[in-house]
């Protein structure tokens, strides 16, 4: 693997957390790379870990989670950093937090302070990463909202969060990580709290960005249907773990693993049939604590071998070019056609 | 902002005038009147009333109506010539026996409230950003004990302490010197240092209090999303501390100012009658045993006018600290 | 197998769990608060056993103990072990400090003793008995020396007893307190956010006017209005109404916000369209919603309380003699010269600190334990 090509690296990222119970693995070994110009969707259910493992690239998870393994970032084409290695308050993490990776969240109206204005907050990024110029950095602030289709900016430049809309939020959200020109942009659910027309107007924001200033994008949702407009490749991940890995049409067109197949025919498509019944998944997602010694989805999966699935855990396979899947059965069901 | 000041300040008139009624019912409770006390005391001397001498006592300080309409006339006398009634005891109109001791009171209790936010606001962040550690345990643990500690009883145990060390409780405000020679540069250390015990012993409950309370907030604000962003963004810390999480730590700080003076006033009013400090308290007391009703009900009208003042400023500092305030008000 | 089985078990318990078990289950973890818990359940063991823990009655004192020092408890004599036993205690005048300085007469030797018949008294106010828990027995005529644990108060009463005593009423004086604050301020609170409108308003103004007063001369002019010869029982209720009068507002606040941010949820409205009947929608559906909020803030109204009660009476205002509570010892405490020579009259001051410490730790405890968010 070229790895001047990869921007970031991770390398059997494990992230635990301890509480009174116990411990819960939250996220245990995830290998993923995302390379330069690409977006990578990340995707699974609310609890999987995907978020905390997006906040761990940053360093900016909370106190009690303890994250092990490497998060290489490609610095520069000499240099490559392992972020778990920095300190979280150090001096070295602050310099690629913010300007060489940022970060957009899921809700906008929290993300800001509300107690000063948006201009105020996006000109902290810019005079911190960009000029030390007070003029210059406030043109660059304004020019930067007007971009992401902030109309008017040179004026909203002085209001409060409490006078945004939820979607305009965002896009000042989208000016502020961007105004640095970040290789890498985190986004977490970027669109899960806005309503379905602006949803689709933030990502094709997000597209034309990517394309004009040229980066990567870890895109982190559970929604399929956002995945397939944005990604190139998508992960998807359960308990924890990546069952998945895929370009996006070869995920779309053959689904591997039983998770994956669950997931798309949730999704309600254009064209079938109205009799149809959504599918769901029996039972939900269990407890990250005292994880039976098997694969985490075997309470819930159709095609379980019993005796092979709770026994020990699937590590990722390559199917076919660049397709990756995590599973017992699959193999089991090639086996049997060959 | 100035629309809601004005109307804020238009509020407050209809809320006095319903406390001032409150104050004046809770005064006349008490069986019998000033007259009758001081007829009990007389004839204990052995004095000789008859029932007419009472009944002209009655008439001459005002005392014989029913009390609503001795409510009205103390009200209008207040609002027409700002006459707060005559003080049976002091033999005195009630102002030119309170107004020494209200000056007085008002520097105490401003002292005392400037010394808890000084004393509290850093201590409650310290604990905060350091949560767990030997500090935070230290002053976490002594914050409980000053609530723990009725102040009065703090009072004792200081003068005790003081008397054993120097052999002076430190009583008063002011020594008999400055009694007599007044209060001058010369000796204002001297006052400095007997203000000492009573900030302490009024101050402490309060301080523990905010201490609670900045400490509380700061390690919410920790969690909240924005810190999170800001932190995304690669501030260095002190910048997410001071201009993210202080500003908004004190508005809860703001809000409690109209508390706060409450309980100075309340704590003061019990400190200063062991610790013998010429402030309102003892007079207050000393009224309601004799029923000295216009003084007793002026000084209880003036502390709650005070805090309600303070509820108008914290209000006000609250909305001119939080913009979602400002703005919701301005329309 | 079995082991799997167990486990989920133990997982599905823990999604099962009611809000109580989960708030009880952490409050048990939580150090601080079941040592507090402990400690109260001495304390209000003691004040109902009070009479019969106490050796001497409020009645049994003797001039011969005026401000006697704590009596010393001796286990050996003479280099061997004999069990607990006290000497005969004499004073002589000091000319120049007018104090008195006591002294031991180790000749007689006078054994400590359980269950010693003295006064008689009632036991929870009921069952007439007159066996102590411990005391001293006569040698022959004389009058056998007593046993002062706290030392004596100016009258010759035994301070030990006294702060007892005294605890029966300044422990159960916050609880009625806390029951009549309740009573308000759910009642208040409730119809204020339940209904809206004026009742809202005037319930809003008088809560208003209520905090604005400081609370310790509003509890001194109220108390002035007590008349100084009325039954203890009388007195003891007019100074809980007088304490509970402060308290209720700030737990009426609460309830009134909860109550308006409940008052839309989908859950009461359908119980509303449906025909439920206002009393029942609010105590069914809507209490319980916010009842543990309630009860940490109830905990941590008790330590005011207490201290309320302290404070009256201390000046004078509250309990006053015969009545005994640690406010009226505390009394005692007011001339510093008094202190400064029998300092062992601020014992009474321990107690409360303790009491409300541990009130205060309890509260804490249950305040994070009633937290989900924990």
């Amino acid at each position: 693997m070229n790895t001047i090509d990869t921007i970031l690296q991770m390398k059997d990222l494990t992230i635990d957390i301890k509480i009174d119970e116990g411990t819960l693995n939250v996220v245990r070994g995830v290998q993923l790379d995302i390379k330069r110009n690409e977006t990578l969707g990340l995707v699974g259910e609310s609890g999987c870990g995907k978020s905390l493992t997006s906040k761990s690239i940053l360093g900016i998870n909370n106190k009690k989670c303890n994250s092990k393994g490497e998060i290489l970032f490609q610095l520069n084409p000499e240099k490559s950093v392992d972020m778990l290695k920095l300190n979280p308050n150090g001096k070295a993490i602050k310099k690629i937090r913010g300007k060489e990776i940022s970060m957009i969240f899921q809700e906008p109206l929290v993300a800001f302070s509300p107690l000063y204005t948006i201009g105020n907050q996006i000109n902290e990024c810019t005079r911190l990463h960009v000029t030390k110029d007070k003029v210059k950095s406030k043109a660059l602030s304004i020019e930067m909202m007007e971009k992401v289709g902030i109309a008017n900016a040179s004026k909203r430049y002085d209001q409060y969060p409490h006078e945004f809309s939820g979607g305009m939020l965002q896009r000042a959200m989208i000016a502020m990580s961007l105004v640095s020109g970040p290789k890498l942009l985190i986004a977490d659910e970027p669109t899960t709290a806005l309503d379905v027309t602006i949803q689709a107007q933030i990502l094709d924001l997000m597209n034309n960005l990517k394309k004009e200033m040229g980066m990567s994008i870890l895109f982190i949702t559970h929604d399929l249907g956002t995945v397939a407009k944005m990604c190139d490749r998508v992960a998807v991940m359960y308990l924890g773990k990546i069952v998945e890995l895929a370009p996006v049409r070869s995920l779309y067109k053959t689904p591997l693993h039983p998770y994956t197949n669950g997931l798309l025919g949730s999704v309600h498509r254009i064209g079938t049939s109205r009799e149809k019944r959504l599918y769901s998944i029996e039972g939900t997602v269990p407890l990250a604590l005292n994880l039976p010694k098997g694969c985490g989805f075997y309470d819930r999966c159709p095609k379980k071998i019993k005796g092979i699935c709770n026994q020990k855990q699937p590590e990722l396979r390559e199917k076919s070019e660049g397709h990756f899947v995590a599973c017992f059965a699959c193999e089991h069901e090639e086996a049997k056609h060959e | 902002m100035l629309k809601y000041t004005i109307k804020r300040i238009f509020l407050f008139i209809p809320t006095v005038l319903i406390i001032s009624f409150v104050i004046f019912f809770i005064i006349q409770l008490p069986e019998g009147d000033f007259v009758s006390s001081y007829v009990a005391r007389m004839q204990a001397e052995g004095e000789v009333f008859t029932a007419q001498d009472v009944a002209d006592l009655r008439t001459q300080y005002g005392i014989d109506q029913p009390w609503l309409v001795q409510y009205f006339n103390w009200m209008e006398k207040i609002i027409t010539k700002g006459d707060f009634g005559y003080s049976f005891a002091y033999a005195r109109p009630v102002w030119s026996v309170i107004m020494d001791r209200l000056v007085l009171t008002i520097i105490v209790s401003l002292t005392i409230l400037i010394f808890t936010y000084l004393v509290s606001i850093p201590i409650g962040l310290y604990s905060a950003l350091h949560q767990y550690s030997v500090g935070d345990y230290f002053f976490t643990a002594l914050g409980f004990l000053g609530m723990a500690t009725p102040n009065f009883l703090l009072a004792i145990i200081l003068m005790y302490v003081s008397f054993k060390w120097t052999g002076d409780p430190l009583l008063g405000l002011f020594s008999t010197e400055m009694l007599q020679e007044g209060v001058h540069l010369y000796n204002f250390g001297e006052f400095l240092q007997r203000m000492i015990i009573p900030t302490i012993v009024i101050g402490t409950a309060g301080t523990a209090g905010i201490i609670r309370t900045v400490r509380g907030q700061m390690l919410d604000e920790q969690t909240k999303q924005y810190t999170l962003t800001a932190r995304a963004k690669g501030l260095p810390e002190y910048v997410i501390v001071y201009k993210y999480c202080l500003r908004a730590v004190l508005n809860p700080v703001a809000s409690g100012l109209a508390k706060a003076l409450s309980n100075i006033f309340s704590g003061s009013t019990i400190s200063a009658i062991v610790m013998n400090l010429s402030i309102q308290g003892p007079v207050l007391y000393a009224a309601l045993k004799s029923q000295d009703m216009y003084l007793a009900g002026t000084i209880l009208l003036v502390q709650a006018v005070l805090v309600v003042i303070g509820t108008l400023l914290s209000d006000l500092a609250l909305a001119w600290l939080d913009p979602r305030i400002r703005f919701d008000r301005k329309g | 197998m079995s082991l799997f089985k167990k486990k989920e078990k133990s997982e599905e318990s823990y999604y099962l769990a009611s809000q109580w078990t989960l708030i009880r289950k952490k409050l048990m973890a939580h150090k601080l608060a079941v040592t507090s818990m402990i400690v109260l359940g001495i304390l209000y063991t003691t004040a109902l056993f009070a009479n019969f823990l106490a050796p001497y009655g409020l009645e049994d004192f003797s001039s011969d103990y005026k401000n006697a020092t704590p009596t010393a408890i001796h286990w050996m004599k003479e280099g061997a072990f004999v069990g607990p036993h006290v000497y005969k205690m004499s004073y002589t005048m000091n000319k120049e400090t007018f104090k008195r300085e006591w002294e031991e007469d180790t000749s007689v030797m006078y054994p400590l003793k359980f269950f010693v018949k003295r006064k008689p008294y009632r036991l929870f106010g009921i069952i007439p008995s007159d066996v102590h828990l411990f005391g001293t027995e006569a040698i022959g005529d004389e009058e056998p020396p007593r046993i002062l644990l706290f030392g004596g108060d100016n009258l010759g009463n035994d301070l030990f007893s006294r702060v007892l005593i005294g605890s029966q009423i300044s422990l159960t004086i916050p609880f009625v307190g806390t029951l009549i604050s309740f009573v308000l301020g759910v009642f208040l609170g409730g119809i204020s956010g339940y209904f809206g409108g004026m009742v809202d308003n005037v319930i809003q103004r008088v809560i208003e006017v209520l905090s604005a007063l400081p609370t310790i001369p509003l509890w001194m002019a109220l108390s002035a209005a007590i008349p100084p010869d009325i039954p203890v029982a009388q007195m003891y209720l007019m100074i809980t109404m007088i304490i509970s009068l402060i308290s209720w507002t700030g737990l009426a606040r609460v309830v009134r916000g909860q109550f308006y941010a409940l008052k839309n949820e989908d859950y009461i409205v359908a119980a509303r369209i449906a025909g439920v009947s206002n009393m029942k929608i609010i105590l069914k559906h809507m209490v319980p919603g916010f009842m543990s909020y309630l009860i940490v803030n109830l905990t941590l109204g008790i330590p005011n309380m207490i201290i309320g009660e302290t404070s009256m009476s201390f000046l004078g205002l509250g309990m006053r003699s015969p009545a005994t509570s640690w406010g009226v010892l505390l009394k005692e405490t007011q001339d510093i010269n008094s202190v400064a020579q029998y300092p062992w009259r601020l014992i009474p001051l321990i107690a409360v600190i303790v009491t409300v410490l541990a009130f205060n730790f309890l509260g804490d405890g249950m305040r994070d334990a009633a937290d989900p968010y924990k």
